[in-house]
């Protein structure tokens, strides 16, 4: 087995924790550091340090933000009262995408997963029955996956804030827009014809 | 090498590298076998949502050669029946949960058993949101008689007294039940109800039960008492019947 000086190995070890990287990546990219610039090498590193040290959550919606309130929450020209419910910070830049929401966002950190121990009481939940409760909400769009384990969440959260008289809705579930029917999967066909409309 | 293929019920799934899952199946023919779905995490197209938990499917794969011959290689998956089609409120959720546990745990791998195929795959067309009790505890009572786990529940495992008609007994740490005399500090106590419930499931299929009212409330003894039967055996406790105790 290849002995590597006590500092590369350490980076090694560090590297192979990543989602994704196993031994030989973990040894192309600590080679790829040792060989880059000094400047380079003290980038990456201040970025990595700045990510933990500045980035928390945001106290309205809890998505990773480095300002309080985060850049959505602030935002003046964007619909406060229509709240888009996502299970991880990563998801919002797909709706962002899309670039015809308007609204803010609501970020539960996870989705209920009885398989992984994981039940309401662990996601980010209360502060969104606050919000609603508040009275500062007109809409809820459930935006969590459509798996058993996203459906489940979608479901619990239905429950729990229908009651205070607010509208909560679901993404569509169907053919994505390009594809072919001839490909689609038994599931999702089925749900695209349960949520067909009218023309 | 041909590819094989199966009914199967999916158990568990797993992220492995940076789109690959790493999928648990139960399979009429090969009992539980574990396989790579390469690429299913990036993308949908291959696999759609047939790698669900509790999704009933027609799996085809490939055995491997090599370090990793345990590992089998998923080909693809059709959907027979999916979990999704229905509602999936909380309570279905932790249920679904405790059957793919619960067979995860207590099947050994690549050993066929097609009784505990057959029972699981009847279960779940009768777990429906918001009505989830009788096949829990349906699926309990012969899944811990399948597996060899069920104690006599006539007699009393100290004396051997007939339990018919008399209180009856059990204890997390006690092999079964147990008449008045012979019971162990802090037992807790067999409803007569439960044990008919029980004898009369061993007797019917579980379409029998469709339909009928089944609050949380009916069998939750008899459940308690098997599932720690389940536990003993596994010496340890299940995530999901923790969760699943804790629904109201």
């Amino acid at each position: 087995m290849t002995k590597f000086a006590e500092p590369m190995a350490r980076l090694i070890d560090e590297l192979k924790k990543l989602p994704g990287i196993g031994s030989k990546s973990a040894q192309r990219l600590a080679f790829h550091i040792l060989r880059s610039s000094d400047e380079d090498a003290d980038l990456l590193a201040g970025a990595i340090h700045e990510v933990k040290a500045s980035l928390h959550l945001c106290s309205i919606c809890n998505n990773i933000t480095d300002v309080d309130p985060c850049v959505y929450c602030s935002n003046e020209s964007r619909n406060q009262r229509l709240i888009c419910v996502v299970e991880e910070p990563t998801n919002i830049n797909s709706v962002e995408k899309t670039r015809s929401y308007n609204g803010v966002y609501h970020v539960l950190h996870g989705a209920i997963s009885p398989l992984h121990g994981v039940g309401p009481e662990h996601l980010r939940i209360s502060a969104l029955t606050k919000r609603v409760e508040n009275g500062d909400v007109d809409e809820l769009i459930l935006a969590t996956n459509p798996t058993v384990e996203g459906e489940a969440t979608a479901h619990y959260l239905t429950k729990l804030l229908k009651r205070t008289g607010v509208k909560v809705t679901r993404i569509a579930t169907g053919i994505p827009a390009g594809s072919d029917i001839e490909y689609a999967d038994e599931v999702t066909m089925s749900k695209a014809i349960e949520g067909r409309r009218e023309l | 090498m041909p590819l094989k293929q199966s009914e199967a019920i999916v158990l568990r799934s797993y992220p492995m590298r940076e789109a690959d899952l790493l999928v648990t199946f139960f399979t009429r023919a090969e009992g539980k076998i574990r396989g790579i779905a390469r690429s299913a995490k990036k993308s949908k197209k291959r696999f759609g949502g047939a790698l669900e938990p509790l999704t009933f499917v027609r799996v085809y794969w490939e055995e491997r050669e090599g370090k990793d011959f345990d590992l089998t290689r998923i080909d693809s998956c059709d959907v027979l029946e999916s979990p999704l089609t229905d509602t999936v409120d909380y309570h279905r959720a932790v249920a679904l949960g405790y059957v793919a546990e619960m067979l995860d745990q207590l099947l050994p791998d690549r050993e066929a058993n097609d009784a505990i195929f057959r029972l699981s795959h009847a279960v779940l067309q009768h777990m429906r949101a918001g009505a989830i009790w009788m096949a829990v505890t349906y699926f309990d009572l012969w899944i811990v008689r399948l597996t060899g786990l069920l104690p006599e529940l006539h007699a009393c495992i100290e004396c051997g007294a007939p339990l018919d008609g008399n209180k009856a007994y059990y204890h997390a740490l006690a092999d079964g039940l147990m008449c008045a005399e012979h019971k162990r500090l802090a037992s807790s106590e067999m409803t007569m109800e439960s044990r008919l419930i029980a004898a009369e499931m061993f007797r019917s299929p579980v379409e029998a039960f469709a339909g009928t009212q089944w609050p949380r409330q009916r069998g939750v003894d008899l459940r308690k008492f098997l599932t720690q039967r389940i536990e003993r055996q596994l010496e340890k406790k299940l995530v999901t019947a923790t969760m699943l105790e804790k629904l109201d």
